[in-house]
């Protein structure tokens, strides 16, 4: 019994032990993380500061030209507000349209069908990100599905333009990120007591008030949290809208990828991404305060 | 004008019924209450009439209409919870005001009438306070004073003091009776307590497999149960089944038994001698019953018919305020008696022998 | 018991139980709705890779296994398989193993910052993912690793991490922490415990990680795209290629390939540590 003595000295050194063992363990992690995800923002947010010449060479000088240009140019602005917007538009219409599938998935009668409906909310958020897009162009190309049907049924003579343009792009997001909306609502929705809806009901409220007045407010947290993966994401992808809305949407992400990809502006396109990522970041952060107030009003 | 008639009700839940044909009459302004062992159909049965639940066969009728097909929040049926469901996202006057503003009443009407509430399970100057901020004892005021505010006519109450720790819960039980009392509002109280029942309420329904196995008041219903179920269920019971000795000698204004499992010495049965009762006219077989607290046991044999029966001590459990104590007779059977504390200045040991008796009148025949 | 002659009526009083109301219903049917809105793009994809023509019909008029063949056949696109298939599984090991030993060493810490930290290891999942692909797509230039397959190690890692934090988190604070307690006051070092009571318990949670690990490096293409080399190229990035210059039917099949993986993930996941916990 030596060794589980219980004098001060002895327990000390064995939380010394195991939190060495612990940080032994998180240290790895950490380095890679520090490298290859700390020092390359970094790296971005130095290289946005510095000048290029006329070959987009770049330039030993340190100014805030990149972000001038983005700041004062019409061009620059109106692709700042139009990313915002679609992914604002997009983070409406998926938690609007996860409200019902939550609701469905909550109420499901049985196990089978509660998980038939997992798989066809999960299986999307495991294929890329390209095949489920690539869907999107199958159904609303020129000679796709939408269109045959729609002539088919003789609603239309000639093919719609369905594709490449904003439309496209928001409908294609909603698909693709609505299980990130739907999980976290259905979440909050199966937290909720069934007896206060039943208390709801006994005070006089029907079902629709009964969801305005209890339902909604408590599954706030879980609307918050998915509005900011939604909202993070379709503000950041270029993916989807390069395939369904082409390279001339004007769209933040796709603009910073033509910058560094096709322009080599180096300069210009961290200004772009770092300018990106605080307007993600301070919006992502202002729904997380909301998220902690209301969570505080519920449980102090 | 809100007295509450079931008739018929049966529910079913995939193969099992979990209520079967109940019928019962709640009284205008009675504090009744619907007692019974857990699964026992209490709660499904307090759902029906919330309107949560829809009976599989039956009607709900309130103030005489028939309010079977109503959805819940038609009913004008006030309810507290067992874990009293207060919104956890709104204050303690906006919790009070919910059913009062979905009745589209004035502002200044709510605030008085919120105030009047709050007054009444005294919670004055809590109005702004969140659930969470609340003690057990207080969120059960709130929520008592949540579904009172809209004037219901019927007052439900599921388990609603079962959450409160001993001390708290009698406090609570004498509160909400006076507050019954005073409001004269018709009350339906499902609890599997019960002692609260019992010093609760007006009348009592035990429920057991679905069904309503009695209905009457504290005192029919533990003095006189009506079956063997209700008997077991409520209080400590000795139950003493017996065959009729028509032509044995007995006392006046008595019948004399056998009893069957219970023996003075090997092979002689105990012998009964029961008050006379129109029940027990020429029943060749009989349960009774013999409330423990009703045998008296002295250290020696007693004179008279009643006599004493030799009962040697088994056990002895001292519970403060009473003793059990079970003993066996010497032909084989066991009785157990309660004793109130100062009836014995020095306890009994187990292995003793005491002698038990008891009036004729204290065998209550069962069934 | 005054009321029992009534039993007879009961026949009749036999009601049916409530019909939905008009809000349920219309909550159903939105729900349905937005389920099909989920699943048809899906079951398009299936539908027109076992179509013998180029493009897709609807109602399918024949059956044939010609896109699959087509595949197959591709000299280049088993080729990207292959190489998407053997970074997976680099991938995989590697964001393993780091990810569950840097979740096991914060949930057993306690510190000042250490919820930033957290945040800071599961940011890759909210950063904008052009974002990220341009900022490796500098380090990389600047370290001389750009379009090798080490870089795209590294990238995949990255955006796999938080998934395996996760999963791995939630297997540890699912475990009772008197065990670990019992295990080291029976004599054993936190390095034993962790081999023998730790590991073995939280093996659901590294399984699931695994998963995540793989669907992501195998599907992942936002990065990619950045740092990949021409002549090896994954099999997202040649899929992203293709469609944005020409179309080719055999992508259905492909994309059928990837369904397939995705829900075969969805089984593992359910089996080891289920589905509702993890997302």
């Amino acid at each position: 019994m030596a060794r589980t003595s219980r004098t001060p000295g002895a327990e000390s050194a064995g939380k010394y032990r195991r939190n060495l063992f612990s940080w032994v363990m998180l240290t790895p992690g950490l380095i890679f993380l520090g490298v290859f995800l700390a020092v390359p923002f970094l790296l971005l947010f130095v290289i946005s500061f510095r000048d290029v010449d006329n070959w987009m060479n770049m330039l030993p000088t340190y100014s805030l030209n990149q972000y001038i240009e983005v700041f004062t140019s019409r061009f620059y602005l109106h692709m700042i507000w139009t990313t915002l917007w679609v992914a604002v538009v997009t983070t409406v219409i998926c938690i609007v349209l996860a409200y019902p599938a939550a609701y469905l998935l909550v109420r499901a009668p049985n196990r089978a069908v509660r998980t038939a409906l997992y798989v066809i909310l999960v299986s999307p958020l495991l294929t890329s990100v390209v095949i489920r897009t690539f869907a999107w162009i199958v159904l609303l190309a020129q000679n796709g599905l939408v269109n045959e049907v729609l002539m088919k049924l003789a609603l239309i003579s000639e093919p719609l333009r369905l594709l490449w343009n904003l439309n496209a792009v928001i409908i294609a997001y909603v698909q693709v990120m609505l299980p990130f909306a739907v999980l976290p609502i259905a979440t909050s929705m199966g937290e909720i007591d069934p007896r206060l809806r039943q208390a709801s009901m006994s005070l006089g409220a029907g079902r629709l008030r009964t969801f305005w007045k209890v339902t909604l407010p408590l599954t706030i947290p879980g609307m918050m949290s998915g509005a900011i993966i939604v909202f993070s994401l379709a503000a950041g992808s270029y993916i989807t809208p390069l395939l369904v809305g082409g390279r001339l949407q004007p769209l933040l992400p796709l603009a910073i990828y033509q910058q560094v990809l096709q322009v080599a502006n180096l300069p210009l396109g961290a200004a772009m991404s770092i300018t990106l990522l605080l307007l993600v970041g301070v919006l992502v952060a202002g729904m997380g305060l909301i998220l902690r107030r209301w969570e505080g009003r519920l449980h102090g | 004008m809100s007295h509450i008639v079931l008739r018929n009700i049966s529910r079913r839940f995939g193969a099992n019924w979990a209520l079967k044909q109940v019928n019962l009459e709640v009284r205008e302004g009675e504090f009744f209450s619907l007692l019974g062992p857990s699964g026992c159909g209490k709660t499904t049965l307090l759902n029906i009439i919330a309107g949560f639940l829809e009976p599989t066969t039956g009607e709900v009728h309130i103030g005489g209409r028939d309010i079977t097909g109503l959805p819940p929040y038609r009913r004008d049926i006030g309810m507290v919870f067992q874990n009293y469901a207060l919104f956890p996202h709104l204050n303690v006057f906006e919790n009070i005001a919910y059913g009062l503003k979905i009745r589209k009443m004035k502002k200044a009407d709510i605030a008085a009438r919120v105030e009047q509430c709050l007054a009444a399970v005294r919670l004055e100057g809590f109005a702004e306070r969140m659930p969470h901020q609340l003690s057990g004892g207080q969120q059960q005021r709130v929520a008592i004073a949540r579904a009172l505010a809209t004037e219901p006519k019927v007052l439900l109450l599921d388990e609603p003091l079962s959450n409160l720790d001993a001390k708290l819960r009698k406090e609570m039980q004498t509160e909400l009776r006076s507050l019954q009392r005073r409001v004269g509002i018709t009350t339906i109280l499902v609890t599997h307590d019960q002692e609260e029942a019992l010093s609760l309420s007006d009348r009592i329904g035990i429920l057991g497999d679905g069904e309503l196995k009695q209905v009457g008041t504290p005192l029919e219903i533990y003095r006189r149960p009506a079956n063997r179920f209700v008997a077991e269920f409520i209080g400590q019971v000795n139950l003493i089944e017996a065959q009729a000795l028509p032509g044995a000698d007995r006392p006046p204004g008595t019948l004399a038994f056998a009893a069957r499992g219970h023996f003075v010495a090997s092979g002689e049965p105990l012998r009964l001698y029961a008050a006379e009762h129109p029940s027990l006219a020429g029943r060749e077989s009989v349960l009774f019953m013999l409330r423990p607290e009703r045998i008296r046991l002295s250290p020696a044999p007693l004179g008279g018919a009643a006599g004493g029966v030799e009962l040697r001590i088994e056990s002895v459990v001292y519970a403060g305020s009473a003793v059990r104590i079970a003993g066996v007779l010497p032909g084989g059977g066991e009785l157990v008696a309660l004793a109130a504390d100062p009836s014995f200045p020095v306890l009994p040991e187990p292995g003793a022998v005491m002698y038990a008796s008891w009036e004729p009148g204290d065998l209550i025949p069962i069934e | 018991m005054a009321d029992r002659t009534n039993l007879k009526e009961t026949g009749a009083a036999v009601r049916r139980r409530r019909r939905f109301d008009g809000w349920t219903l219309l909550a159903w049917i939105a729900g349905g709705a937005v389920y099909l809105f989920l699943v048809v793009p899906v079951l398009v994809i299936i539908l027109s890779a076992f179509s013998p023509n180029p493009y897709p019909e609807f109602p399918p008029t024949e059956f044939s296994l010609r896109w699959f063949r087509e595949v197959f056949q591709s000299e280049p696109w088993m080729r990207a398989i292959g190489f998407s298939l053997w970074l997976m599984v680099i991938v995989t090991v590697l964001t393993v193993v780091l990810g569950t030993t840097a979740a096991y060493g914060i949930s057993r810490l306690e510190f000042r910052g250490k919820q930033a930290l957290l945040s800071f290891m599961l940011s890759p999942l909210m950063i904008p993912q052009v974002v990220m692909g341009i900022a490796l797509l500098y380090i990389f230039t600047a370290m001389g690793i750009i379009r090798t397959m080490a870089g795209l190690v590294i990238g995949h890692i990255i955006v796999s991490f938080p998934y395996v934090i996760r999963t791995v988190g939630v297997s540890l604070s699912n475990l009772d922490p008197k065990l670990e307690r019992a295990s080291m006051n029976l004599g054993a070092g936190p390095v034993q415990t962790f081999f023998r009571i730790t590991l073995p318990l939280i093996r659901p949670g590294i399984v699931a990680g695994g998963v995540f690990s793989a669907v992501t490096s195998f599907g992942e293409v936002s990065i990619s795209l950045f740092v990949v080399s021409p002549s090896n190229m994954t099999v997202p990035v040649r899929i992203f290629n293709y469609i944005d210059q020409t179309f080719d039917p055999s992508v259905n099949a492909i994309s059928v390939i990837f369904i397939a993986v995705a829900v075969l993930a969805l089984i593992i996941i359910e089996r080891t540590i289920g589905l509702t916990k993890v997302m």
